[in-house]
């Protein structure tokens, strides 16, 4: 571990001669637009704490230099923060690790049905509780009010449906694509594609059991191929496409149907914006007789172990997780709450009902495996999917090869 | 004697420079390599060469050597040819010459990550300025012929300004008599091309090629950013793979072997060269 020394004492910090206020600090990702709002919200804590200071550091923008920040300073055991924000597939890597506290006691029994399903589900490793849920996203469907009323249709139901649907209107509509979604080699398509298994029954594990190359999994992943060759709703560029070129052919009026995360709205509704008024959102279409579902998304709060000020630093959890502090976030940066009952809340539904109305597909979100391994996992499932959508394999092929792969990393430890 | 012995004293700051900054680092990653180390289940267990073995049973090690060989070979011999060609014409006396000379190296100017996002999005299917000028709808990035194919191109694209430089340097020390006589006794351009202009010029080819094949074998930057190795992996090149074992899936021993085996290709590449290179000046 010597390797990482001169990272270590690079970062030291001096903390002394702050009138013995403990300082709390709190590494996240940029805050979403204006950041006035959110030094508002820590100054309120401060308030009513007097003992603590918050500093808010940010980490680099790119998720995978924060997961290699965490990685390589956590490692290191070091103190340097005591409060970090978490994409949601990283909390069992890290709990398994050793690196975070065990947060159980912040969530007893009876809060932990005030929030969504989902998120708890993906912060919880051995039956503890390691991070709790700051805000949440899920994959949803965006679709073109204007075209779908010209066309007598309503919002698919089913992945057949939406073919249909965006085959009679591109045939009016020549000029536009059918259904846009991210099919690059990277995290966004196994979102993509966990959506098509989840709403076609399937899964990756299963009681922990390997189960990625059953038949309802081949049907989805062969489906997500024809999307693209036989239906040819979906353009070929989309094997490219991460969330911002697709967001930028929808917006600029190109697509019928868009698969993306909730972030995407707020532009289309923006003055001036070509789509603006016309798009309407709901949750994914499913295959026939099984149930929807979106991949979920999200940022967790988890305390570091090694923290001079665990205390300290679990009452800037708590309180950033609470109801007071969610409703400020969603009002004014759009951060959407983890929490179920704000979804109901007066203000917001006035203020933001967009927000308001996510709350179906928020239900239905569900975390990608919640196994330590993700990473792992993620590096197998990323190239066989993109070998299987750009036809370098078939479907069986890629999941079978998955399978192997994958039942090879749960078996490292043994 | 005693010269010699202060001769040792002078370098010794700087051998205890280089062996923390280069020797220490790598040692130590040979050292990670023989272990079985994978941070966050807290193994770390002494296996000898069985990373090195596993990776002889890898087909992701032996597509991404694939790509990087491909790479390596396509840009750099492409790189030397239009170099060469520009080296030529630039090297003749004409109006403009200094301000030609400058424009050329703009490619080679802008850092490698912000050409590769131009890029990215020069080659957009839909709004790229490639597909509209062809008027065509290409998928560049996205299909498993082109993907690396455009990396290439635009490899090509950023580097041999940098070859054209230097080789316009080599040109230039090539004493203008030899030409003026050979031009006496009746040899035509691709007689003084291959007799004179060629061999002449070969230490800063080698020199070049040294160059462009070390950074092409190791390329990282623009390829992560064009593409990240997909689609399904048909972009992805030796360093791409070790990182991502490295730092995404964290198997410190087994990405710490990939890196070994990227530096001994590397090694051998540098010593083929600078072989060359040597027996070249002793003639």
């Amino acid at each position: 571990m010597l390797l990482f020394l001169p990272f270590i004492s690079g970062c030291v910090q001096e903390r002394d001669g702050e009138d013995k206020k403990e300082v709390v600090v709190f590494k996240h990702g940029k805050i979403a637009g204006d950041p006035e709002p959110f030094r508002q919200l820590l100054d309120r804590f401060e308030k009513e704490n007097p003992g603590i200071k918050v500093k808010d550091e940010i980490l680099p923008a790119s998720t995978d230099e924060q997961h290699q920040f965490y990685v390589i300073n956590l490692e290191g055991r070091s103190s340097d923060f005591d409060v970090l924000s978490m994409d949601v597939i990283w909390v069992p890597e890290f709990a398994r690790a050793g690196w975070l506290k065990n947060l159980s006691h912040l969530l007893p029994a009876s809060e932990m049905e005030e929030f969504f399903p989902g998120p708890i589900q993906a912060v919880t490793y051995n039956e503890g509780i390691y991070a709790i849920p700051w805000y949440i996203d899920a994959g949803l469907l965006y679709y073109r009010k204007d075209l779908l009323h010209k066309y007598g249709f309503s919002p698919p139901k089913t992945w057949d449906e939406l073919i249909r649907e965006a085959q009679i209107i591109a045939e009016g509509e020549p000029a536009l694509y059918g259904f846009v979604w991210q099919g690059k080699q990277y995290e966004g398509l196994v979102c993509n594609v966990l959506e098509y298994f989840w709403s076609n029954g399937g899964d990756v594990i299963e009681d922990s059991r390997v189960v990625i190359n059953s038949p309802e999994n081949i049907k989805a992943l062969r489906f997500i191929r024809d999307l693209v060759v036989t239906y040819a709703v979906t353009p070929p560029m989309v094997t490219t496409a991460i969330e911002e070129p697709t967001r930028h052919i929808f917006g600029s009026g190109k697509a019928i149907f868009m698969r993306n995360w909730p972030y995407a709205w707020n532009i289309f509704e923006r003055e001036g914006s070509p789509v603006k008024g016309k798009v309407g959102i709901s949750t994914l279409p499913s295959f026939p007789n099984k149930v929807s579902a979106s991949t979920l998304g999200g940022w967790q709060l988890g305390v570091n172990r090694y923290s001079r000020n665990p205390e300290a630093a679990e009452k800037l959890v708590k309180f950033l997780t609470s109801p007071d502090a969610q409703k400020p976030l969603a009002l004014t940066i759009g951060y959407k709450p983890t929490r179920k009952a704000l979804y109901k809340d007066e203000d917001l539904m006035r203020e933001q009902p967009f927000i308001a109305g996510l709350y179906d597909i928020f239900m239905r979100a569900r975390p990608r495996p919640v196994t330590p391994y993700y990473m792992m996992l993620t590096q197998v499932l990323q190239p066989e999917f993109s070998a299987a959508i750009s036809g370098i394999k078939t479907p069986e092929e890629a999941l079978n090869s998955a399978h192997i792969q994958i039942s090879h990393i749960m078996g490292i430890e043994r | 004697m005693k010269v010699r012995g202060d001769g040792y004293r002078f370098v010794i700051p700087a051998l205890i420079l280089l062996s923390l900054v280069t020797v220490y680092p790598l040692v130590y990653v040979f050292y990670l390599s023989l272990y079985r180390r994978l941070l966050i289940f807290d193994i770390s267990r002494f296996v000898g060469f069985e990373n090195y073995l596993f990776i002889f049973r890898d087909d992701r090690f032996w597509n991404a050597l694939k790509n990087t060989i491909y790479f390596t070979v396509t840009s750099v011999s492409l790189e030397l040819l239009l170099g060469l060609f520009i080296a030529i014409l630039l090297n003749r006396t004409f109006r403009f010459k200094g301000m030609m000379r400058a424009i050329i190296l703009i490619p080679w100017a802008i850092p490698t990550v912000v050409s590769a996002k131009m890029w990215e999005w020069m080659y957009n299917t839909d709004f790229g300025v490639l597909n509209y000028l062809l008027g065509m709808k290409i998928n560049w990035l996205g299909s498993p012929f082109w993907a690396m194919n455009a990396a290439i191109f635009m490899d090509v694209w950023k580097t041999t300004p940098f070859v054209t430089i230097l080789l316009m340097a080599g040109l230039q020390v090539i004493p203008q008599e030899i030409y003026r006589a050979a031009r006496v006794d009746g040899a035509g351009i691709f007689a003084i091309f291959r007799k004179i202009t060629l061999p002449l010029l070969k230490p800063v080819i080698l020199v070049v090629l040294l160059f462009r094949t070390l950074d092409a074998f190791r390329v990282f930057d623009a390829i992560y950013v064009l593409t990240g190795g997909g689609p399904a992996n048909t972009t992805e090149t030796l360093s791409i793979y070790a990182y991502k074992v490295l730092f995404q899936t964290l198997q410190f021993g087994y990405g710490s072997a990939l890196s070994v085996v990227i530096f001994l290709c590397i090694g051998s590449i540098s010593i083929f060269y600078i072989r060359l290179l040597s027996k070249g000046i002793k003639q």
